[in-house]
């Protein structure tokens, strides 16, 4: 008769169904011999039949509303392609996923171009509608990144915004007097398509620069949720500036940015 | 249906883009892994015991995940890469959070645990099995709070979130030996604890 420390190791398999029919036979034989062994499998048997067959009640913990959210929100932070585009094997992520952090000197950086085919048309709303869906993204991003500090190169911004969107831009250096520090950029979901937004601080307070393609509006100023969000088009496209900061700040950084825009009839 | 509404888009367009193709799948990628965050958030919650670390972990972990997305291998299973991500974030966290070494170091627990003796040399009879099945919920959730970690970990993730041992292995960072010596040893631990809640002479 095979030893009680011989076939432990058949014992887990065993109770969980898993285990080969030969190596049943030969533990069952055993179980048949030695009550030891009986008593122990039976106690773990009905342990795990206790445990399982109070599933239901144990699981009753739900994830809060706010967590979800959360996130939900932590999508919008990607800047990874497709998931297994490079068939990568899986593996803990604690490495790769560090590079996206690659912490970047604090030169700020200003979307001058945007350029290429633009997939979605955004639809039609309110300016009113338009800056408060802004600003609540601009809150719930700015919310994600204070957990991880990230912060983003211009030319991770730049691939980013190329593999998430087809979108050639350009994002020169060079624009520290302005006090603009680049933090990064997500594609944000609007409408029925996808918008560019571009996160900054500024003097240390969060600003947000989005781009919502083939739309034109008249130049706005709407306070919603306690941001000021200066709404214009250029060039086929309205861009809308949010920042929790003065008026007289927003609407000096929103002309700079403006006025910072190509001509439409420069090539880039 | 479908169809009618989205030809107008694809207009003009021989095949959908490369971009278009990656959104959707990441859409579909993303949609997949939020539908994990109750049992993400309630195995956080066995791990930490205080729920805002319990979020705060779930929240790293989806944060990880989404960034990480690219190196997810399509086909193997999504919420078993979920919950690694979940426990190696924890391991690090409590390493980050104590100098003296909280690596799991198994021989030392399985020896912990083997210290008193369980099972193997009382024979258990049957009706104090079917005692167990007597046992209320509230006391079967702090006998399982009140196993040690290791243990904690394999049964909750063997019994209530079924992975198989070589998932749960992957998790933990152990061999796939121990991962069935610790759920032995932790459904043994639950019984003798239950046991005692339950005396048969009562």
């Amino acid at each position: 008769m095979p030893s009680c420390s011989s076939i432990d190791p058949l014992v887990t398999p065993y109770i969980d169904g898993e285990l080969a029919p030969a190596d049943r036979a030969l533990l069952e034989e055993h179980l048949r011999r030695c009550a030891p062994c009986r008593s122990r499998v039976v106690a773990e048997q009905s342990v795990r039949e206790l445990v399982r067959e109070r599933k239901p009640v144990l699981c009753r913990d739900h994830a809060p509303a706010l967590l979800r959210s959360h996130c939900a929100a932590a999508a919008r932070f990607n800047m990874a392609k497709a998931p297994g585009r490079h068939g990568a094997i899986s593996v803990a992520p604690d490495k790769g996923w560090t590079a996206w952090l690659a912490p970047v000197g604090a030169a700020a950086s200003l979307v001058v171009i945007v350029g290429g085919a633009f997939l979605y048309q955004a639809t039609a709303r309110s300016s009113h509608l338009l800056a408060a869906e802004l600003a609540a993204d601009h809150m719930k991003c700015f919310a994600m990144n204070a957990v991880l500090g990230t912060q983003q190169s211009a030319d991770a911004v730049q691939s980013s915004m190329a593999s998430s969107f087809g979108w050639n831009m350009r994002l020169p250096l060079g624009s520290e007097r302005e006090g603009l520090e680049l933090v990064g950029s997500r594609p944000c979901l609007y409408g029925e398509g996808k918008i560019a937004h571009i996160m900054y601080r500024h003097n240390g307070q969060p600003l947000s620069l989005f781009m919502l393609p083939r739309s034109e509006r008249p130049e706005e100023l709407v306070e919603t949720l306690g941001h000021e969000c200066v709404i214009w088009s250029a060039a086929d496209r309205t861009f809308v500036l949010v920042s929790r900061e003065s008026r007289a700040d927003v609407e000096r950084l929103a002309a700079y940015v403006h006025a910072a825009m190509p001509d439409p009839a420069t090539p880039r | 249906m479908t169809l009618a509404r989205t030809s107008p888009m694809r207009r003009g367009r021989a095949k959908s883009t490369q971009p278009e193709a990656d959104a959707r799948i990441r859409a579909a990628f993303e949609a997949e892994a939020l539908a994990s965050v109750d049992s993400l958030y309630r195995t956080a919650l066995r791990l930490t015991r205080v729920p805002a670390d319990a979020e705060d972990l779930v929240q790293e972990t989806y944060l990880k995940a989404f960034r990480a997305a690219d190196q997810f291998a399509p086909g193997t299973n999504l919420r078993a890469w979920l919950f690694t991500i979940l426990h190696n974030t924890a391991r690090n966290r409590a390493r980050d959070r104590s100098r003296e070494s909280v690596t799991v170091d198994s021989d030392a627990v399985d020896q912990a645990a083997d210290a008193p003796s369980y099972g193997l040399s009382t024979p258990v009879a049957t009706p104090e099995a079917l005692l167990l099945r007597e046992t209320l919920t509230p006391e079967l959730q702090a006998a399982v709070d009140e196993l040690p970690e290791a243990f904690r970990q394999a049964v909750w993730l063997r019994d209530v979130e079924e992975f198989s041992y070589a998932e749960i292995a992957d998790m933990l960072n152990i061999p796939v030996g121990t991962v069935m010596s610790r759920i032995s040893r932790g459904r043994r631990m639950l019984f003798d604890r239950l046991q005692h809640l339950n005396p048969v002479h009562a």
